[in-house]
């Protein structure tokens, strides 16, 4: 008997444990008092609408999303050609040039942004947005890499060469084969860098000025000075919109196979 | 495999240069100020860092949160994968599903519900008094058990997913047979399903401690300046002391770290393909 | 090189790195001809098909196709078809998109390209699956879509790269009688890779037997399978009982041992188990393995030649295992061999 509650009982801790913070949070964007308690106070919409209102918010949301899209994007660029690369090419150097590709990874964030910050932007000159729009590219960059790379191995290299006996060249056997079967993990690689980078925050930490923050940097900076349940209110708002696009991209492309 | 290596280079490099430029030639800029006394190379920063009894406290501090937050996600991480593989696969693909779930939601979102739970007037204390086991709200917040508690629910997620995937590679049956054969379950876990599942405990360990070791949200959130881990400390000596010096020791410190973890990490997996 | 060659291999070398996979290799292929690349792996014949195709270029040597040199050859623009191991389809196309994709890409469109892949996939007897995406149809079908997708270009060489391996028994001997046909109807000059000599023999009007990056042998299958120029090809096509020849005597291990009738001038001789005869001779062995298989019984033999296996007729009385018996290599029936080791 204890056995076979043994399991049903772990998970459910297990699970309050996990995701019971969340519906907390859940419920407290919805009170109608004016400070972060729970139970909360009354029931209202006040606080996610007051989201919307906050400039500074409306600021770096906009700052956070393009750098998770095109940060996301140009580590795709740069990402895809090296992983097929890697994949189809006896490539020298190629453990050197994994290593130096997917090291971001290994290197806490937070050193990245204050390399940065020290060597380009206080030096050179080089403007905050683009010092975090290097940053966040280079934090995508191994995730691309690899995501990618799992996919390019999973498609089979002969039909490349059965491409080019057809009469296409190689680029063209790589737009009209290759990149119609990797689709799916081009997708999902761009999903997990945008999740990896819209949620980042050490990296971000230094690099921030007037005006030009991300939006989890932001929100660390505002919930220091007010203690609403606007921050409450965002951060579920935020995890809406990142469970949606996975659980769409789950649904649709069978996201989990690739990463 | 195509053999043309000028090819192979001229795909590879863009990400290669851009990954040294930006990330690589900085970093190793950082570091070496650590190193740098005057005109000479020397080890004097890392002397007068370990000197001072603070960050000798955070140093350790940082270790030995990450030792027990990977020892307390182990334990847990075990039972919750077993309970979980041995669900029918409907109910398994679900319950997996959401303990990945949180991994999609911002840290700080994450953290942030810490602080209504463990806060002065949050839901810990106001349970405690109402049941009348403390007559004053007790101060969670703002301790090495709230941090614990925040970077345990951070990282257990990723323990799970490594042990389960560990034993549902198990070989078929192995559990039955060491009952079958006298072993009781203390037994069967130690000599046979420990043994079997050591990478993806390593796998997974090493995740959450290199995470854990190198969080920054959770103790700048949950700790503040009271429970300072390296992080943090990094932060202040940069924003607060504008000491460059000291931010690049523990950099340095930080990076060997993630470092001897991922290479224990890939030691583990290459014994693996031998085998 | 000869006047009727269609392809030619001259002098051909190939190497991966610093490993040489092919050492100078001359070959002439006739037109319309049906030639079998026959080794073990790792002899270096899927290596040379490879760089008849374009996909490997030589270290040395020439390529001629059709009276031109195609050693420089860029592979899509050399007009040698190439039936992969795995069948390479794309699996985002359609059967119909795939037999398709090279008549494209030549600029062909409209209602000239639909007929001509029509007419392809109706000669492989696949019309009514067009429509299907690839991943949904059998081994057995979607090499013969690889096979259309090939011959719809209609290519001065078709390669084939063990066409028959990745098919069960059944499907194998429909396959067979299938590229038969087809060669015979298009006259198309085919070249397979097999390491398997029951299908080389089957199949081609040719074989070419390699080893370590050399041609050991060249022959229609009878000359192969009957006269087999080496104790390697010997070995290769099914001869159990192989000898070397020293001083007139033969040797096998520790013994040497004089037979009837006078040794021919060759280095080595080798039986196949049905040339043995069993129950009388000047030699003796001991039985330590007998199974009946059908309408023979095989027998393994311990001899002073070492292990000799023979198989006999089933109708004739058995021998018990551990028994002594007597038997003969007649030299009458050993094929000689000109090279040994």
């Amino acid at each position: 008997m204890t056995q076979r509650l043994f399991a049903p009982i772990t998970l459910l801790l297990v699970l309050i444990f996990l995701i019971g913070p969340f519906l907390i949070i859940v419920a407290a964007s919805f009170s109608a008092g004016d400070t972060l308690a729970f139970p909360p106070q009354g029931f209202s919409f006040k606080w996610i609408l007051k989201v919307f209102t906050v400039e500074s918010f409306r600021d770096s949301f906009v700052m956070s999303m393009f750098l998770a899209i095109g940060g996301t994007f140009a580590a795709l660029l740069l990402g895809i050609p090296a992983a097929y690369a890697m994949s189809r090419y006896k490539l020298p150097f190629s453990e050197t040039v994994r290593t130096i590709v997917s090291a971001p990874i290994i290197v806490p964030g937070i050193i990245v942004g204050l390399a940065l910050l020290r060597y380009f932007v206080v030096p050179i000159g080089l403007s905050i947005t683009l010092a975090l729009f290097l940053a966040h590219t280079a934090l995508v960059l191994p995730y691309a890499v690899r995501v990618v790379s799992a996919s390019l191995n999973n498609l089979r290299s002969d039909i490349e060469e059965a491409a080019v006996l057809l009469g296409s060249s190689r680029l063209g056997a790589f737009f009209r084969v290759v990149l119609p079967n990797i689709r799916g993990g081009i997708l999902s690689a761009f999903i997990l860098g945008f999740v990896t980078s819209f949620n980042q925050v050490p990296v971000s930490l230094f690099l921030s000025g007037p005006g030009v923050r991300t939006l989890p940097v932001d929100m660390l900076g505002y919930m220091e000075i007010v203690f609403d349940p606007s921050i409450a209110a965002l951060s579920s708002l935020l995890a809406f919109l990142s469970i949606g696009i996975v659980f769409a991209a789950e649904r649709f492309l069978g996201f989990s196979r690739y990463v | 495999m195509f053999q043309n290596r000028a090819e192979a280079l001229a795909l590879a490099l863009p990400a290669a240069i851009f990954a040294g430029l930006v990330f690589l030639v900085p970093v190793i800029l950082l570091l070496s100020e650590g190193f740098r006394s005057a005109d000479s190379w020397s080890l004097s920063a890392y002397a007068d860092f370990f000197s001072q009894p603070l960050n000798r406290t955070v140093f350790l501090r940082t270790l030995k949160l990450g030792a027990i937050v990977t020892a307390a996600a182990a334990v847990i991480g075990y039972a919750t994968a077993y309970a979980i593989v041995s669900l029918p696969p409907g109910a398994k693909g679900r319950m997996i599903g959401l303990v990945v779930l949180p991994l999609m939601i911002s840290p700080v979102a994450r953290t942030y519900a810490w602080i209504v739970i463990l806060g002065r007037t949050g839901i810990v204390n106001q349970a405690l008094m109402a049941i009348g086991l403390s007559d004053e709200p007790i101060r969670i917040l703002f301790s090495e058990t709230a941090v614990f508690i925040g970077l345990l629910q951070l990282f257990l997620p990723l323990m799970v997913i490594s042990l389960i995937s560990a034993l549902e590679n198990l070989p078929k049956d192995v559990v039955p047979a060491a009952r079958v054969l006298g072993a009781n379950w203390f037994q069967v876990f130690w000599k046979v399903i420990l043994p079997l599942t050591r990478e993806g405990l390593v796998v997974g360990g090493t995740l959450v401690f290199t995470g854990s070791m190198t969080a920054y949200i959770t103790p700048a959130i949950l700790g503040g300046s009271k429970v300072l881990m390296l992080e943090t400390l990094l932060y202040q000596q940069v924003t607060v002391a504008n000491n460059f010096v000291s931010a690049s020791v523990i950099a340095f410190i930080l990076i060997v770290m993630s470092f001897a973890a991922n290479i224990l990490l890939k030691r583990v997996a290459t014994a693996r393909n031998k085998r | 090189m000869s006047d009727t060659s269609f392809l030619t291999l001259d002098k051909l070398s190939l190497a991966y790195g610093n490993t040489v996979a092919v050492k100078d290799l001359d070959l002439d292929i006739r037109k319309g001809e049906l030639l079998a690349l026959l080794g073990p792996s790792g002899c270096g014949k899927t290596t040379t098909m490879r760089s008849i195709a374009g996909l490997m270029t030589p270290v040395g040597g020439r390529i001629r196709l059709d009276g031109a040199d195609i050693t420089r050859v860029a592979a899509n623009k050399r007009a040698v078809g190439l039936v992969f191991q795995s069948y390479a389809l794309f699996p985002h196309l359609t059967v119909f998109e795939n037999v398709a994709f090279g008549l494209k890409l030549k600029g062909m469109r409209g209602a000239e390209l639909e007929a001509k892949v029509a007419s392809g996939l109706k000669s492989v007897g696949l019309a009514a699956f067009a429509d299907r995406k690839t991943p949904e149809l059998s081994g057995g079908q979607q090499q013969r879509v690889a096979l259309a997708r090939s011959m719809v270009m209609e290519p001065k060489v078709l390669l084939l790269d063990e066409p028959l391996s990745n098919l069960d028994a059944r499907l194998r001997l429909e396959m067979r009688t299938e590229l038969q046909r087809v060669q015979k109807e298009s006259g198309v000059t085919m070249i397979f890779v097999t390491h398997d000599q029951v299908e080389a023999l089957a199949l081609a009007d040719r074989i070419v037997v390699m080893k370590n990056g050399a041609i050991e042998q060249i022959g229609t299958p009878e000359e192969i399978y009957n006269h087999p120029v080496s104790s390697f090809v010997a070995d290769f096509v099914g001869f159990e009982n192989i000898f070397a020849i020293r001083d007139g005597k033969l040797v096998a291990g520790t013994g040497e041992v004089f037979l009837s009738g006078k040794l021919p001038e060759a280095a080595g001789l080798a039986w196949r188990p049905r040339a043995i005869s069993l129950g009388s001779g000047p030699l003796k062995g001991i039985v330590r393995g007998v199974s009946f298989a059908g309408g023979t019984r095989e027998y393994v033999l311990e001899t002073p030649l070492g292990i000799i296996k023979a198989e006999v007729d089933a109708a004739l009385p058995a021998h018990a295992l551990g028994t002594d018996v007597a038997f003969d290599l007649p030299v009458g029936s050993a094929a000689p061999l000109k090279r040994f080791g």
